[in-house]
């Protein structure tokens, strides 16, 4: 039976993500609407960018919250950050849709967006997780980390950026394995990763 | 693929989005069942998430807040979900109404196969009182459970059974819904049906009862087609449940496992698969 939403432990100064998320688990709706304002647009981005259609991007959306909600006690600060989890959701999610689609219309129509500039990379300097990230991104070619974004980015398979790139399946496979190993070992050597 | 698999590269790659079909399928498969490698899919989360930094972002259409708000609204939408027999929110009443409708109406036909038709065509008044009833805090009484106890059957005729109200259901337009027999692993055993609006609202009803020992909880999983993960959707009580969830495809599948008490730690599925079974569109 439904009863009243208990009323929020949300103090003024409590805005922080990861106390948001932690209101959510205790089923705290103005710290899930709080998350919401404070992440909606982001998280809406995100999965605008990888669906490419407003409608799609909602969908993705709504169910990462939805998600959000119903599982906001499995985010554990101790091993990771709100970020993290927030915006694996949503990508997970928009790629649900979209490899959905996929299957549907038989194939990935690649737009001739500009590709990721230097500038908007950035932005990764925002933080110590993404300063890291940039300077490890910086070590790859400009082609390989390209590849990087697109895939990340944008959501695109490992076919879809055969296509894209025009270049075989198995070369961009390695690519990325390569791109992946030589992150992982720069980030390594440069921050340690909460586990 | 002839190179030694590195899970810890493959985690990667399903974090990177990057994997299709089959590949997509083993992370998922192994994310489920490994926890090393569920560790090692976080652990690339962290690392990967910053980049997410270079898209802006964009303000959601307006109204999004309020859909979110409905879907959550339902008591299932709580940390540890029950499926529960009450369904709340304005929205949700109408046509839960209406699904409930459409199940009388199949099963006041598909009971003549196992001679319940005279419960089934009394219960038939039910579904629209529920319809005149306030629309706040609606509680669905169900009368489906009830019909299903009574059809306490053999696998097979269960089987039967499902599928008579399937194609019953296919003969109905409004509202399409997607049905899905959820059969046992190990082949013995009450079925479970489900029946899925496109509003979200999800059916799953045992047809026998399901012995599930005390400090266990079954838990209600769906993987999309396509999908590299199963989602949660929530505590499945040994009775069954009614629970609104994001809308499911149909492809997706339904699986039923066997978990600690209050559901998996690990948001992935811990013990065994004990029911599985796929949406199927029927309208």
């Amino acid at each position: 039976m439904q009863t009243d939403p208990p009323p929020s432990a949300l103090s003024p100064g409590a805005d922080d993500t990861a106390t948001l998320l932690q209101l959510c688990a205790g089923g705290d709706r103005t710290a899930f609407r709080a998350l919401y304002d404070r992440w909606g647009a982001r998280l809406h981005g995100i999965a605008l960018r990888i669906t490419q259609q407003t409608t799609l991007a909602a969908d993705a959306t709504h169910d990462a919250f939805l998600q959000v909600w119903r599982e906001a006690h499995r985010f554990d600060p101790a091993r990771g950050s709100a970020e993290a989890f927030l915006v694996s959701l949503a990508r997970y999610r928009a790629l649900d849709i979209v490899r959905r689609r996929a299957r549907e219309v038989q194939g990935y129509e690649g737009d001739d967006r500009a590709d990721e500039t230097p500038d908007a990379l950035t932005q990764l300097l925002g933080n110590a997780e993404g300063a890291a990230l940039h300077r490890c991104l910086a070590t790859l070619d400009a082609e390989r980390r390209r590849l990087m974004v697109l895939a990340f980015v944008d959501g695109l398979s490992h076919s879809e950026l055969a296509e894209k790139l025009r270049v075989p399946l198995g070369t961009v496979k390695s690519w990325i394995r390569r791109s992946l190993l030589s992150l992982r070992a720069c980030l390594a050597a440069n921050v340690e990763l909460p586990q | 693929m002839s190179e030694t698999p590195d899970l810890d590269l493959l985690a990667a790659e399903y974090v990177l989005g990057t994997l299709d079909g089959d590949e997509a399928a083993e992370a998922a498969r192994l994310l489920a069942t490994d926890t090393a490698f569920a560790a090692a899919v976080r652990g690339w989360e962290q690392r990967l998430a910053p980049l997410a930094a270079v898209v802006p972002p964009v303000p959601p259409p307006p109204g999004l807040w309020d859909r979110i708000a409905a879907s959550t609204t339902a008591p299932t939408a709580t940390p540890a979900p029950a499926l529960t027999e009450a369904i709340t929110a304005t929205a949700s009443a109408a046509s839960a109404s209406t699904m409930s409708a459409s199940i009388t109406s199949a099963a006041s036909r598909s009971a003549t196969t196992v001679g319940s038709a005279t419960t089934a065509t009394s219960a038939a008044t039910s579904p629209a009182a529920a319809m005149t009833r306030p629309t706040t805090a609606v509680v669905v009484p169900l009368a489906l459970r009830r019909r299903l106890r009574i059809w306490q059957a053999s696998t097979a005729a269960a089987l039967a059974i499902a599928a008579s109200l399937a194609a019953f259901i296919v003969l109905r337009s409004p509202p399409p819904l997607d049905v899905a027999v959820l059969t046992p692993r190990t082949g013995e055993g009450p079925v479970l049906l489900a029946t899925a609006e496109p509003n979200g609202a999800l059916s799953v009803r045992p047809n026998g009862t399901i012995a599930v020992p005390n400090d266990r909880d079954l838990e209600l999983w769906a993987l999309a087609a396509g999908e590299t993960r199963p989602r949660s959707l929530g505590v499945l009580p040994a009775a069954g449940g009614r629970l609104v969830v994001a809308s499911l495809a149909p492809g997706t599948q339904l699986m039923v496992s066997l978990e600690p008490r209050g559901g998996s730690p690990t948001g992935q599925p811990t013990g065994p698969v004990l029911y599985a079974g796929q949406l199927a569109a029927v309208d």
